[in-house]
């Protein structure tokens, strides 16, 4: 496979150091995590006001893609229907802080309300193998948006809801902006560490099964009509937490919001990113918020086909998204017997720390395609 | 705002090389701005002064949106060859204009905007009602202009609700009105049938023309119907109204390829009513003709800017004007297929004028300024038309002229035949 390749080609860094698995070492891997933590705490107090904000919008799509990741990166499922639970969670949500409900049960209801719309849609969806599912959840995006302009007295119509909060608390001496980053950044990190738990558990295992033999996991007593369903309705719920951040970032919402064509834009995000990858969903997010802003700089007239480009460029060299490439360069490094002690915890990005590969992993952390 | 900043560099020299995560974004955020009292607002210097859109430059809506920045882009450059606009305060500018695309998707409307809003003065022109309502809010808080944008919606032009926008270009209400007004005015009794679209651009447009004919004793309607904008076919409807044997049809139609299907079904049907359409769906060219409009007895719509390809204003100063610098400083090569690129020219008139009061290099002063605009008649409208933004709850352009299909372009006209 391309990863194979690529780690042929990336080259090792030339300090030498004497253990060959310093990333694995416990204490290592608690500095990093601890070192990443400072990291995130103190970046929103120094960065400026557009990085803030970009970071928040970025992990809003961080975690839509996560969802999305869930069911089809990690199960195989096709959903082209995620960006229907992103809008249902911020609809949801912009209703609730319309009406003055306490944030939390806003949050919660926001997470309830796609989780079971998904419920319910996979209930049906899953019975059905293949291509089949992705039909059904086409729909949801086509269905979507007719529906939330036909429900103008909940939605607004077409000319949408806004909703505003996430200002800093008084007395908290912070920016809109810095605390709009905290509150993504703990939700979004909570939502990351569940879903890392997760994958990597006994669910994990039975959605790489699912994934790779529907006939296997059967055999071995695990219905994959049930893991599906399960899958579905978590990628639904994240979907819907993701909702929640948007309002909360964007602080708006409109039919246009769960439009088919950013579902599809999700879904490139998503292998872009890494299908099947904690740190693939971060670097989708990533993607997907950075490359709009990186082509305007270039030429606003041309995103479109700047967009393209990047697109088939990332494809071509890196056919595992960009997450492969990070786990070329780990495993590379593993590999030349260097781990160079001083440079490891500022080179790698701090989201790597997330699932810095081990050799143990399931198979779902390495294959890094859709 | 300014300590804010500071602190906020100092700090971020120590820890920067922590940061490899923020590295695309920290570059563009820097900029910052003061905006304490007295100073001049972020975007403006003593020789220039920087203004911002978000406006759809890919995707479907990209015709007209790149004609919103191609008429103001092309306006100003002119004005910067000449050496710049004199301000209120005795100033020369020339007016830089930052445009960003935003694909019509309010998120990365909003994203735009927080990148320009610590760099420019005002923000402008941009066009759609999500894409605009996406930053209302957040325009209103931290105080930057939301200026003559492109969007009927009659939100941006309530002074309480929205007191840094404005639009710029007819609400939906403005344009029903007018043609109701014609309606009315005829001499013979007329039976309309009703078709718009399921939300308030449609709603806009029936309610502005229920308004006008309310009272008129030759206007009766026999029927309304509706349908979503994301409907492929609309042939149900026009077939079901066609029964009704009306002879004006009031279309409220915002989707171009439905227009063109509509006016060919009513044909196959035999049924030939007068027809309204709205102004960004009667283009003659785009829609008429494949539409086959010569058909019907007329076809009517509403405009306030003189259209480039008519024959009748070939010859025009202000057209010949606005052609050659859209060319030259507004990258826009090919005579304007949409009616966009002349409102964008206006809006930059519009905004010369507002510069020309504004005695401070200040937002506040700009917002005083820009509400004071007073029967000014900009280049390329028609005459009985002109721009005011004194008049609450009305855009800086209310009054439109109701005209009729001649073949090739529009002419006005003042009954209805």
């Amino acid at each position: 496979m391309a990863s194979a390749s690529a780690v042929q080609a990336t080259p090792s860094p030339s300090a030498a150091s004497p253990a060959p698995s310093f990333t694995e070492r416990p204490w290592v891997r608690r500095a990093g995590a601890l070192l990443l933590l400072v990291v995130l705490v103190v970046a929103p107090l120094v960065l400026p006001q557009f990085a803030n904000e970009t970071l928040a919008r970025v992990g809003v799509f961080a975690v839509a893609v996560l969802g999305l990741n869930v069911v089809m990166g990690y199960t195989g499922q096709v959903s082209l229907g995620q960006i229907f639970f992103l809008g249902l969670g911020a609809y949801v949500t912009a209703y609730g802080v319309q009406h003055d409900w306490n944030v939390v049960v806003v949050f919660l209801l926001a997470c309830v309300v796609p989780a079971v719309a998904g419920l319910v849609v996979a209930l049906a969806a899953a019975r059905l193998g293949g291509l089949a599912i992705a039909m059904v959840t086409i729909a949801l995006p086509i269905v979507g948006v007719p529906l939330a302009k036909r429900l103008g007295d909940v939605t607004g119509g077409s000319q949408g809801i806004s909703a505003r909060m996430g200002g800093a608390p008084e007395g908290s001496g912070l920016y809109n902006d810095q605390w709009t980053l905290y509150v993504v950044l703990v939700i979004g990190g909570i939502v990351f560490l569940l879903t890392r738990s997760l994958v990597r558990g006994k669910f994990g295992r039975a959605f790489a099964i699912v994934k790779g033999n529907e006939h296997v996991a059967s055999s071995m007593g695990i219905s994959p009509y049930r893991y599906k369903v399960l899958a579905f309705t978590i990628a639904s719920l994240i979907g819907g937490v993701s909702g929640f951040l948007y309002m909360y970032v964007i602080q708006y919402t409109s039919p246009e919001t769960m439009s088919f064509g950013h579902s599809i834009q999700l879904l490139a995000a998503m292998v872009i990113g890494g299908a099947g990858s904690i740190v693939g969903s971060i670097l989708g997010g990533a993607y997907y918020v950075l490359v709009p802003q990186l082509t305007n700089e270039i030429d606003a007239s041309l995103t479109a086909l700047l967009q393209g480009a990047i697109l088939l460029a990332v494809l071509f060299v890196l056919p595992g998204g960009l997450a492969s490439l990070l786990r070329a360069v780990t495993r590379g490094r593993r590999r030349s017997g260097a781990g160079n002690g001083a440079a490891a915890p500022s080179t790698t990005p701090p989201s790597t720390a997330g699932s810095a590969p081990a050799a143990g992993e399931p198979e779902t952390e390495r294959h890094g395609h859709a | 705002m300014n300590t804010h900043l500071r602190s906020r560099r100092a700090l971020g020299l120590a820890v920067a090389s922590a940061l490899a995560l923020a590295l695309p974004a920290c570059a563009e955020g820097g900029g910052g701005g003061s905006r304490s009292s007295g100073e001049a607002s972020p975007g403006i210097t003593d020789d220039s002064v920087t203004l911002g859109i978000t406006t759809p430059l890919s995707g479907t809506t990209a015709g007209p949106g790149t004609c919103t920045v191609a008429g103001v882009k092309a306006y100003f450059g002119k004005k910067n060859a000449d050496g710049g606009i004199e301000f209120g305060d005795g100033k020369t500018r020339k007016v830089e204009i930052e445009a960003l695309d935003d694909t019509y998707d309010p998120q990365k409307a909003k994203a735009n905007y927080d990148q320009l809003k610590n760099d420019v003065f005002a923000m402008t022109a941009g066009l759609g009602t999500p894409t605009n309502r996406a930053w209302r809010e957040a325009a209103i808080a931290d105080e930057v202009p939301q200026a003559l944008i492109m969007t009927g919606d009659p939100l941006f032009s309530d002074t309480d609700e929205s007191p840094m926008q404005l639009g710029f270009v007819p609400i939906y209400q403005n344009e029903g009105e007018a043609f109701g007004k014609l309606l009315a005015g005829s001499s013979q009794d007329h039976k309309v049938a009703i078709l718009s679209q399921n939300d308030d651009f449609g709603e806009g447009y029936v309610e502005g023309f229920k308004s006008a004919v309310e009272d008129a004793d030759n206007i009766e309607i026999v029927k309304e119907l509706t349908y979503e904008a994301t409907d492929t076919s609309v042939d149900a409807q026009i077939t079901e109204l066609s029964s009704t044997g009306a002879d004006v049809i009031f279309n409220a139609m915002s989707v171009t390829p439905l227009t063109i299907a509509a006016l060919q079904k009513a044909q196959q049907l035999n049924w030939k009513p007068s027809w309204f359409l709205p102004s960004n769906t009667s283009s003659p060219g785009a829609i008429l003709q494949p539409g086959g409009a010569t058909a019907y007895p007329g076809v009517y719509s509403v405009s306030f800017a003189k259209a480039p390809a008519s024959p009748a204003f070939a010859q025009d100063e202000d057209v010949v004007e606005y052609l050659a610098a859209l060319k030259q400083y507004g990258d826009y090569p090919e005579p304007p297929a949409f009616p966009h690129c002349q409102w964008s020219w206006m809006v930059g008139a519009t905004l010369e004028q507002v510069f020309m009061k504004m005695e401070e290099p200040t937002r506040a002063s700009f917002m005083e300024a820009l509400r004071s605009v007073k029967d000014f008649e900009a280049p390329l409208m028609l005459p009985d038309t002109s721009v005011n933004t004194t008049e609450d709850g009305q855009p800086a352009v209310s009054t439109v002229v109701v005209q009729k299909y001649n073949g090739k372009g529009y002419d006005t006209v003042e009954s209805f035949q």
